[in-house]
């Protein structure tokens, strides 16, 4: 199969999607000629020309605002947040607005198409207010679904089940997987929302992550064969909802779980996971769950700071070995 | 050496002609400017005492802030409602605390409620309003120093102030409301957001002077080319296909094409009745009044409107009386 | 903007019904009837009905929570407004979202919104779907003196005149934002005078006076579909009940209060039907008597709803249809 990056996918989900239905329009900043901060949608404006790909001022509110008014309306807006760090100065419309539309008003508005995309993470030495995991605060809200790919044929087949949700959606995409290249089909397909993947299968320990760190995680596992131990990795591709019988399956299979994200450690989706597993699994457990996680701080500028407080393979093969034995 | 007064508008220029026409935006910043420039311009002729009508948006206040100048500025003592009538509220207090001149900030029909009550005073009007016929597009600083020459001079009626005419209203002998420049009379309706701009309703029109070169309804009788000149006599439109179609600026960037059936000129003193009632009367480009079914309404002309000063003439006058040298070096 | 004198009653009617029904809440707040709080628009009727009657029934009007009004100004029911106010089954929103959320999908008006700000972004959202559509029809959206100092004020004027949406925003200027007062929180004079620093048209409008806002939100609304782009409205206005329900509004004199209610629109409304002979005093008594009896069939309409039942509390949350391709 031919491979394709990360970015290349995403913008390939987005063409496929843009031509089968009209109504599909990406709008944000810098998204249009220059082709996206990342490149993400080099090439959709000169296909789809500026009725369906939108520059816009730096003005995040109005963005999003736009997007559930248009989503109203029936269009299907895909607006784009800069870098996930910039939601917090239109929240509102993550919180307060899209996810609550149609509860509020009785069911009045039956749908409301709007998918959010962002970039979040880090590693590429853009410091405190340009790397950021926040997706543990949007899984908060209910009504609204998060969504993160770990691979390009994941992001693909994502993005479109979420083009054609008719859900408020966050979609959140990792800066470093951008480049990253992987299988992926060439035809449109869907990857149902809700459903986690076992990416690699084992017997001895499971490993639960989601977007960048999953890949480290599957690399950690490659690793530890050499050392004996049979490792699960389970990808949990959509953080809300959230897939609790797969990851129940698979600890209930191997008895021992560690769960990765590159979030700080205090909140997030790592402890939304072992209360799941507590819930649902804990006399499967041989041992406590572990988790690996971003120090409780601010990520910092310099490069080897920034190395040492988000999570690493190392910080993994630790806290399976604390428990593997 | 009198007091000057100065009244600036706050209100005027936002309006509903900024949409059906094209006037600038004349904000309220602007109008700060200008009466700091008339303040120094008064200063430099040696006013003492400038009485200022008090505003909701502060036009003096913010003017005088690090303002430095010899005259000492006060602000009227009044009740404000914050509408028009504070206009001719303070214009009444400014006659009878005997100023010598009132600076007025603002368009038609500003200037219309102050002279209802200044009495004798004289006005110098400066334009901030849309439409423009009676107070001047002037500078401040030559406002403020010529209005600073009538409180110096001590002559009784300088030929540099004259009357303006107005036009009336009157039930019988009684003058109900007055106008300097346009009575527009409409079919009845809603006095609305004010400004008249519908021509499709106009039934005639009253005008106290009739120049081509003026922004307005008095375009339309100003544009008329056998129209005499009417020294101080009024002019009677009938609006209606007939005789003429003349092309009007009946506010900024809003030029119509109005059928003028006849007009003609009236003399002071004649009793002009409405052709119909009951309808809507316009005042200076602002309907203000319904006059009902029946009722007996007549306008007028009169040579009674207030007493304007003429800038430029004024400030000849002065330089004739070397009011703009500084004692010479030599004699100090 | 010749009305009939049908239309000229019917607006009277509105009026006096909005005054009515908002009296009506007033008293059940004060019986300790109503549950959790009501803003109510008494002194604001001609805001409601000059805009309401200014506009097509296609076109949208997106509100505040003081703006019961509007909604019943555009032909919503009385009774099922009343019944959300208090949470009944039968009410817009099925209870589920009360006054701050009041919402009539029906007679496009997405009603109220309890942030401030939102709604002005929103608005540009639903332009933007009609400007597509090409049927000339406008979005409206209505928000306070307070609101117009939101970041949302500012880049909702700056992209609608940008993309030139037609998008009318009408600032309803009551002097207060809770207990703080215009002068006090804005560095100028009138809110309208801040179009031109967005490149489209500000006017100021008696909002106190029925056919003033009338003939002002005309002659703008068909500038806008004439695509001159979008425009705002300042409505000057008062209210004469505090912010919410049981405020006493001790930010006010009463000599103040006294003399915000000399320019009750209704009054001010009679006065100038029966001046130009359009009625007589003896028929607005028989519409005062006909919006007694609608309201009284309001009120029990309310008090037999039923409330939601409990499922209603995981109902309208996510969209369950997926599009098929």
């Amino acid at each position: 199969m031919r491979e394709i990056t990360y970015a290349e996918a995403i913008r390939e989900a987005l063409r496929q999607e843009m031509k089968l239905d009209d109504k599909v329009f990406v709008f944000g900043e810098d998204v249009g000629a220059f082709g996206g901060c990342f490149g993400v949608t080099a090439g959709l404006y000169d296909e789809f020309g500026p009725d369906r790909v939108m520059d816009t001022p730096i003005s995040e509110a109005a963005i999003l605002g736009t997007a559930l008014g248009a989503a109203l309306m029936g269009m299907r807006p895909v607006p784009e947040i800069m870098f996930i760090d910039f939601m917090t100065v239109c929240m509102d419309y993550l919180t307060n607005q899209a996810p609550k539309t149609r509860y509020m008003c009785g069911g009045q508005v039956q749908k409301l198409p709007m998918v959010v995309r962002a970039p979040s993470g880090g590693w590429i030495r853009a410091a405190g207010q340009h790397s950021q995991s926040l997706e543990g605060w949007f899984t908060q809200v209910p009504g609204l679904k998060v969504v993160m790919p770990a691979t390009p044929h994941d992001a693909k087949g994502l993005l479109t089940a979420s083009l054609r949700d008719n859900n408020p959606i966050l979609f959140i995409e990792h800066k470093v997987l951008y480049n990253e290249a992987g299988p992926v089909p060439e035809e449109e397909y869907v990857i149902p929302l809700g459903q986690a993947e076992v990416k690699k299968e084992g017997t001895d320990i499971t490993l639960i992550s989601y977007s960048f760190m999953l890949n480290k995680a599957l690399s950690v596992a490659e690793q530890l064969a050499g050392q004996g131990i049979s490792a699960e990795v389970v990808d949990l591709r959509t953080l809300n909802p959230l897939d609790h019988d797969t990851i129940a399956q698979s600890v209930q299979k191997t008895h021992k779980a560690v769960v990765v994200q590159e979030a700080v450690e205090m909140g997030g989706v790592a402890g939304q996971v072992v209360k799941s597993l507590m819930d649902s699994s804990f006399d499967y457990l041989d041992a406590p769950i572990k988790t690996v996680a971003a120090a409780n701080t601010v990520i910092p500028f310099s490069p080897p700071l920034e190395d040492a407080m988000l999570p690493s393979e190392e910080k993994i093969v630790a806290a399976v070995n604390e428990i593997a034995g | 050496m009198k007091p000057v007064g100065l009244i600036a508008n706050p209100a005027s220029g936002k309006d509903i002609r900024r949409l059906v026409a094209y006037g600038s935006v004349f904000d309220n910043n602007e109008k700060v400017n200008i009466v700091r420039r008339v303040i120094l311009g008064l200063d430099a002729m040696g006013v003492k005492d400038i009485l200022i009508m008090p505003d909701y948006f502060g036009i003096g206040v913010r003017a005088i802030e690090d303002l430095k100048v010899s005259s000492r500025i006060t602000f009227l003592d009044m009740k404000r409602d914050n509408t028009q009538d504070d206009s001719a509220r303070a214009a009444e207090i400014l006659n009878e605390l005997g100023v010598a001149c009132i600076i007025t900030l603002g368009g038609d029909g500003t200037n219309r409620v102050v002279a209802k009550t200044c009495a004798e005073t004289p006005l110098l009007p400066i334009s901030t309003g849309t439409n423009n016929v009676f107070p001047s597009m002037v500078e401040g600083t030559l406002a403020g120093m010529a209005a600073g020459f009538t409180a110096i001079d001590s002559s009784d009626r300088p030929d540099f102030i004259k009357q303006a005419p107005r036009l009336t209203i009157k039930y019988g002998s009684e003058i109900v409301d007055m106008a300097l420049i346009d009575i527009v009379v409409s079919k009845p309706g809603f006095i609305g957001t004010r400004a008249v701009w519908d021509i499709s309703t106009l039934q005639e029109i009253f005008l106290s002077r009739a120049e081509p070169g003026n922004i307005g309804f008095s375009s339309i009788g100003g544009n008329i080319s056998e129209m005499p000149s009417t020294n101080g006599k009024g002019i009677h439109i009938i609006i209606g296909p007939g005789s003429y179609e003349i092309k009007a600026p009946i506010a900024p960037g809003l030029i119509r094409s109005v059928p003028v059936k006849a007009y003609r000129l009236f003399e002071p003193g004649e009793e002009m009745p409405l052709a119909h009632t009951p309808a809507m009367i316009a005042l200076d480009g602002e309907r203000e009044r319904i006059e009902r079914k029946k009722m007996q309404v007549a306008v007028e002309i009169d040579l009674h409107g207030p007493w304007v000063i003429d800038i430029p003439r004024a400030l000849q006058q002065a330089a004739k009386q070397r009011l703009f040298h500084n004692p010479s070096p030599s004699r100090r | 903007m010749e009305l009939s004198q049908e239309k000229l009653l019917e607006m009277y009617k509105k009026m006096v019904t909005v005054r009515e029904f908002e009296q009506s809440l007033s008293e059940a707040v004060a019986s300790g009837t109503l549950p959790g709080f009501v803003h109510l628009g008494i002194g604001q009727e001609a805001v409601h009905v000059g805009v309401a009657y200014a506009l097509r029934a296609t076109d949208w009007v997106t509100s505040t929570h003081r703006d019961h009004g509007m909604l019943i100004a555009r032909g919503a029911d009385i009774k099922r407004c009343r019944a959300e106010i208090f949470g009944k089954a039968d009410g817009y929103c099925k209870g589920k979202g009360g006054s701050m959320h009041l919402a009539a999908f029906d007679k496009n008006a997405p009603g109220c919104n309890g942030i401030l700000g939102p709604s002005q972004t929103i608005n540009n959202g639903i332009a933007l779907a009609l400007k597509r559509r090409g049927e000339g029809d406008i979005a409206v959206v209505l928000f306070g003196d307070g609101a117009a100092h939101r970041g949302e004020f500012h880049e909702a004027l700056n992209l609608a005149s940008c993309w030139k949406l037609p998008s009318l925003a009408i600032c309803v200027n009551n002097q207060y934002a809770i207990s703080v007062c215009f002068d006090d929180a804005c560095s100028i004079d009138d809110i309208a005078a801040r179009a031109s620093g967005y490149g489209m048209p500000g006017l100021v409008v008696d909002g106190n006076d029925v056919m003033a806002v009338y003939e002002a939100v005309t002659e703008t609304v068909k500038s806008i579909r004439e695509g001159k782009g979008p425009a705002l409205l300042e409505l000057k206005t008062r209210r004469y009940k505090g912010h919410f329900e049981g405020d006493p509004q001790s930010y006010k004199t009463p000599e103040e209060i006294a003399e915000e209610m000399k320019h009750d629109p209704i009054p001010i409304f009679a006065k100038q039907l029966l001046e130009q002979e359009i009625t007589t005093e003896e028929d607005l008594n028989a519409i005062e008597e006909e919006v007694q009896k609608e309201l009284q069939e309001a009120i029990e309409f309310t008090d037999q709803s039923p409330y939601p039942s409990l499922e209603e509390i995981y109902t309208d949350l996510t969209y369950e249809e997926r599009r098929a391709v």
